[in-house]
């Protein structure tokens, strides 16, 4: 049976785990089992999913035109 | 000299990567036409130093430390970005999120604890560009290559030059403090409201 960690040691555990820098499968049980019965950290976490989905929405960029026939031209000189 | 295959190898990645290079390269320089001249210096110093690139598996880390290293030799004078000193003591600090979080004020607090779906549900693209804008480099910078690239904690402290423990150390801090600089502008967010159809 897995033991609640309680918050702190979640609070801890919050940005290795979004990260997927949490490898060991009883760290991530532990995680999730807490996650399961906690509203508050569940509640937490999921607000940081859905920062990360704008972080990523709002800094990506596609490269523009000029910047691709630039690079394609520095190739051709190599 | 390099061969025809390395050519092919390096056209490649670097069409691969030509997005994510542009992407950091705004996100360091905070300016459109500073990010393609960094991306291009960047491709040409990459190509020169091809040799130094002992394994094609570890061409994306490789490149992306070249662009940030040509970042920090030839544009952060120009950079607007905030300074950061008292980074590396903030890196040897007390690091644990706990600990963080007891800096903070308990309005934070409450907030952080509590957190409102629809203000970030609301949140404008540009009002986090914003707030990402405001908090160090060596933080932002973390969260861009972790949280927007992909990178793993290892593959950013490869690019930056720096310990995996200061990654994460920067990921927690960093991350703490572009809640609180959203915190900070929750009261003017009524005039960033995004209508989403």
């Amino acid at each position: 049976m897995t033991h609640d960690i309680g918050c702190l040691r979640a609070i801890e555990t919050f940005y290795a785990y979004l990260d997927g820098e949490l490898e060991d499968s009883d760290s991530i049980a532990e995680f999730e089992h807490h996650l399961e019965h906690c509203r508050s950290c569940y509640s937490r976490i999921d607000m940081e999913k859905m920062l990360n989905q704008r972080i990523r929405k709002s800094a990506q960029h596609d490269s523009p035109e000029e910047l691709r026939n630039r690079v394609a031209e520095l190739m051709k000189k190599f | 000299m390099a061969d025809q295959a390395t050519k092919a190898f390096f056209g490649d990645g670097i069409e691969r990567h030509l997005d994510a290079l542009y992407s950091v390269a705004i996100h360091l320089t905070r300016s459109n036409a500073d990010a393609e001249d960094l991306v291009a210096e960047a491709v040409a110093k990459a190509w020169a130093a091809i040799d130094t690139l002992n394994d094609q598996a570890r061409f994306r880390p490789w490149i992306f430390r070249i662009l940030h290293n040509t970042f920090v030799s030839d544009y952060r004078k120009k950079s607007v970005r905030p300074l950061e000193a008292s980074i590396d003591s903030n890196d040897n600090a007390e690091d644990d999120l706990a600990n963080l979080l007891g800096e903070q004020s308990d309005d934070f607090l409450v907030w952080w604890s509590n957190p409102e779906r629809e203000f970030f549900n609301n949140l404008l693209g540009q009002t986090l560009m914003d707030a990402l804008d405001d908090i160090p480099d060596a933080f932002s910078t973390v969260i861009v290559l972790v949280n927007v690239e992909g990178f793993t904690y290892d593959e950013t402290a490869e690019v930056l030059g720096i310990a995996p423990g200061t990654v994460r150390s920067r990921m927690k801090r960093g991350r703490t403090m572009l809640q609180k600089a959203l915190w900070h502008q929750r009261p003017g967010l009524q005039e960033g409201i995004e209508h989403d159809a």
